[in-house]
């Protein structure tokens, strides 16, 4: 976790550089606001690291993790998700049949994970409950 | 006609890529065959050595550090060619009063040329069956356009292509010794882009003076 | 949980890794297919095998169907499984959204395979696509939408699974593993994943832009239009094939590394090298375009040739590995030794293509095809095959055959250089790229020739790993938790891994090679005692 933003925002930083020298030198808008979003994508990516955890952006090794980890086996949803958004999207082109599937099994899909997720918050806390009576 | 007394380098796209040629595709044979060299009696004198044995030492900063140091030096080398022949042929040789002007239209899958000093124009067909005529060792200025897709306008001999792309003028401007010199379309553009063929003829210039006068409906040179 | 159910909807990294990988060879084996058929068509000149429409549907599918189905998720898939496994972790960080990344992606890739089925046939406006060519009126037809949709699909998946891996990398790192004692294979990896962040949406943005150019949107229209496209598509087209070659020189730095028996040289000046060269190849997309007269030629000049210094880094820390070293010259060593004499060819015409002088003769000719064949075929596919050979044993528990990996390299090195060694010769003789016939100029029937012949040889070479495979998982030759002396933490586990990859606790993390460290410490020992009894 410790140090886990600094790569990625380091990078954005060479990336900056960088885009700086294609304004100056190339000039030209689109490749300019590439080059920008670029920068802009992984600086948010890192920053978005270092919110979560703020000691991602401290140097050093990881110190032990204290919390239960919560590890999913399966999860159905995403594969609807993926498969529905592949559907949608093929129906776009060749049958509206199949667009309208893919977006209702889209919706069925968010639905389940939405399940998933909960289900999982739900077997944490209830370890977490059980390691504090221990 | 070239006021007399102005002297103009014409830019000869051929002798430039040979000359960046000659120098790059030497160096980089030269470092292929060092790191095989290395590589391989690296192998061969390390191999027999047990794993216990194998060295402990893994980095020698200061020394990668100078390497670094020395490739960007030869980064800067090869920039510098690469600069000052870009220069020649992409802006010096279009400052170049050309001799004539082709306008060059490509469309799929064929080209037409247009000399509109002389008021006529060439259509190559597909597969090239009418030639591209121009006068050699002086300037040819050419404005690609294309009517559709972007095409690209290639003469192998001359070491050069410049893409024609639709609402655009592009300006290049070559020089061709005397001789036949195959064209072809470079940039996909459709079915038939393996016909989008021509030929240049590239003839005295008074042959050329000639044939354009004719409208190219003289025999041709 | 089991069976197919438990495969398919698994969110262990391993198997969507697994998966990804194997979805990832059968798009390979296609597109090595329709690369025959190409290879068939330009054996002799004029030759009509494929009618020419169908030869512009294959040379696209070949370079899509491998940048797209094969070399960039192949990638993804060796981080998914050893990534994790490296770093001490039990799983991947959002490994459900990896699992969307998933379906997404082979939804692409079947997607965009469909355009066989449509009238008007498959996307056939080269991998590239460039517009206006590939707009509606040049190239209609639901073929051509089904690529570009496919390609929408296929990137967006490929983008979350490689934003997983860069969370995965930020985050669950074991105890002790800070980030300059990762592996070298995981910072392959972790700048790939992050090029993928960084350029990924552009070719989504310029592919959606495509869709509603082909459907009415009169999007890139005129030279300014066109000129976008190209600045779009290959703002991502160029950091793509760096991300089709990072972890691949990562998988053939291990195998070097571990069958050398020392710690891979200039690990510092490697992590740095790998940054710049991942961040200079987000800067130099317009060589692409040096024939189009709508960028400033000079400066991604300036940008493509620097591009030499990391490279020559990376060179340096080969050697430096090697030398001094206790080399074994097994299969995967063999695979790793032959990527980086071949991808050198293929680098070095790099730096030749990134002077636009040079470039006004090579681009749109065999000699870029040759280029990019050496950097990605003769480079990365024999890197590729070296991380195959270094860890097949982790992933099944079982060897590969030495003597038929031996006879794979053989078949491949000669098949390879066969095929892709005269196209610089065919180019600069004036050969363009992307045509189904060609005339009859002298040596170009012969050299043609030589090329399909040496594109069997390499065929007989990938089915001779095919039945390494099969053999190998048939008739299973143990492997062990380390067969090979690992240096690093995924060789501290059982083969194949148990679903929470370590149950045993990790040894001491000091440096990116923690096994090796206590190898060389036991050994001390041992040299330490010896010379006390013998006092």
């Amino acid at each position: 976790m410790r140090g886990g933003a600094i790569p990625i925002l380091a990078w954005g930083t060479i990336l900056l550089l960088l885009a700086i020298g294609n304004w100056v030198w190339n000039g030209r808008l689109v490749g300019g606001l590439a080059a920008s979003g670029a920068v802009a994508i992984i600086y948010l990516f890192g920053l978005a690291v270092w919110l979560a955890r703020r000691e991602a952006i401290r140097r050093g090794p990881p110190e032990p993790r204290e919390d239960p980890e919560t590890i999913p086996q399966t999860s159905l949803a995403a594969v609807g998700i993926g498969v529905s958004a592949g559907c949608a999207l093929f129906g776009l082109a060749w049958a509206k049949f199949l667009l309208d599937f893919g977006i209702a099994l889209f919706i069925v899909s968010v639905g389940r994970m939405a399940l998933e997720f909960r289900a999982e918050r739900a077997s944490r806390r209830q370890v977490l409950a059980e390691e504090k009576h221990e | 006609m070239q006021p007399i007394g102005v002297a103009q380098a014409l830019v000869s796209t051929r002798a430039e890529y040979e000359h960046l040629f000659s120098i790059y595709v030497p160096i980089a044979v030269g470092v292929f065959l060092l790191i095989v060299v290395i590589v391989v009696v690296a192998v061969f004198a390390f191999r027999r050595r047990p794993p216990e044995r194998a060295a402990r030492w893994h980095e020698n900063n200061p020394v990668e550090a100078t390497y670094a140091v020395v490739l960007g030096c030869v980064a800067a080398f090869l920039l510098y060619l690469t600069f000052t022949t870009e220069h020649k042929v992409d802006t010096v040789a279009n400052r170049t009063r050309p001799a004539v002007v082709v306008d060059v239209v490509a469309s799929k899958w064929e080209w037409t040329f247009n000399y509109p000093a002389y008021g006529f124009s060439e259509r190559s067909g597909t597969v090239g069956r009418q030639p591209l005529v121009v006068p050699a060792g002086e300037a040819v200025r050419f404005n690609l356009n294309s009517v559709d897709v972007i095409h690209s306008f290639w003469i192998p001999a001359l070491r050069y292509k410049h893409d024609a792309i639709p609402g655009s003028t592009q300006l290049i401007t070559l020089t061709f010794s005397r001789g036949v010199f195959p064209g072809q379309c470079a940039e996909f553009c459709g079915l038939r882009h393996s016909d989008m063929i021509f030929t240049a003829y590239a003839v005295t210039p008074t042959e050329f003076a000639a044939w354009a006068k004719s409208k190219g409906r003289g025999p041709t040179p | 949980m089991t069976g197919w159910f438990g495969a398919v909807t698994s969110t262990d990294h391993k198997r969507m890794g697994l998966t990804l990988g194997v979805c990832s060879l059968f798009f390979f084996l296609l597109g090595g297919v329709f690369a025959l058929l190409m290879r068939t068509q330009l054996a002799q000149s004029n030759m009509q095998f494929v009618s020419d429409n169908s030869y512009n549907e294959l040379f696209t599918m070949h370079g899509s169907t491998m940048i797209y189905l094969f070399v960039t998720p192949m990638a993804i898939a060796l981080g998914l499984y050893l990534v994790p496994l490296q770093i001490g972790a039990t799983r991947v960080s959002a490994p459900r959204l990896c699992l969307i990344g998933l379906w997404t992606w082979l939804c692409g890739g079947l997607v965009m395979q469909q355009g066989w089925f449509a009238s008007g046939g498959a996307g056939r406006t080269g991998w590239s696509s460039i517009a206006p060519l590939s707009n509606g009126t040049n190239t209609p037809g639901v073929g051509q939408d089904l690529w570009v949709i496919g390609v929408i699909l296929a990137a967006c998946g490929i983008l979350l699974m490689a934003a997983c891996l860069v969370t995965t990398i930020a985050r669950r790192r074991a105890p002790g593993m800070s980030l300059l004692r990762m592996p070298v294979f995981t910072w392959t990896e972790l700048v790939s994943v992050l090029m993928v962040v960084g350029s990924f949406p552009m070719l989504i943005l310029a592919m959606v832009l495509l869709y509603i150019d082909r459907h009415g949107g009169h999007i890139f229209t005129g030279f300014t239009g066109a000129i976008d496209y190209q600045d779009l598509f290959w703002f991502f087209g160029h950091p793509v094939v760096y991300v089709m070659f990072f972890p691949y020189l990562g998988s053939a730095a291990e195998a070097i590394a571990v069958s050398s028996h020392k710690r891979w040289f200039g690990y510092i000046a490697f992590v740095a090298s790998m940054m710049m060269f991942a961040a200079l190849s987000m800067a130099v997309w317009s060589h692409h375009m040096y024939v189009t007269g709508g960028v400033t030629n000079q400066y991604f000049a300036f940008t493509s040739t620097l591009l030499l210094v990391p490279a020559g880094i990376e060179y340096f820390d080969v050697v430096g590995t090697l030398i001094g070293g206790s080399i074994v010259l097994r299969t995967s060593m063999l695979f790793a030794l032959t990527f980086f004499i071949q991808f050198l060819i293929g680098g070095l015409s790099g730096i030749f293509v990134a002077s636009p002088v040079l470039d006004y003769q090579a681009y749109g000719t065999y000699i870029v095809v040759a280029h990019f064949h050496y950097t990605l075929f003769a480079g990365s596919i024999f890197g590729f095959f070296a991380g195959v050979y270094h860890w097949f044993p982790k992933i099944t528990g079982a060897f590969l055959r030495e003597r038929l990996g031996k006879l794979q390299l053989l078949l491949m090195v000669v098949g390879t250089n066969l095929t892709f060694f005269p196209m610089f010769f065919l180019g600069n003789d004036g050969m363009p790229r992307r045509v189904s016939r060609y005339p009859t100029h002298p040596g170009w029937g012969t050299l043609n020739e030589l090329e399909t012949i040496g594109a069997g040889i390499i065929a007989l070479g990938v089915l001779t790993f095919l039945i390494n495979v099969f053999v190998s998982l048939r008739r299973r030759v143990p492997a062990g938790d380390d067969p090979w002396l690992g240096h690093t933490l995924e060789w501290a586990t059982t083969s194949p891994p148990p679903p929470l990859n370590f149950e045993a606790p990790l040894p001491p993390i000091r440096s990116y090679a923690p096994l090796l460290d206590l190898r060389e410490q036991e050994i001390d020992r041992a040299r330490e005692r010896a010379e006390v009894t013998a006092d």
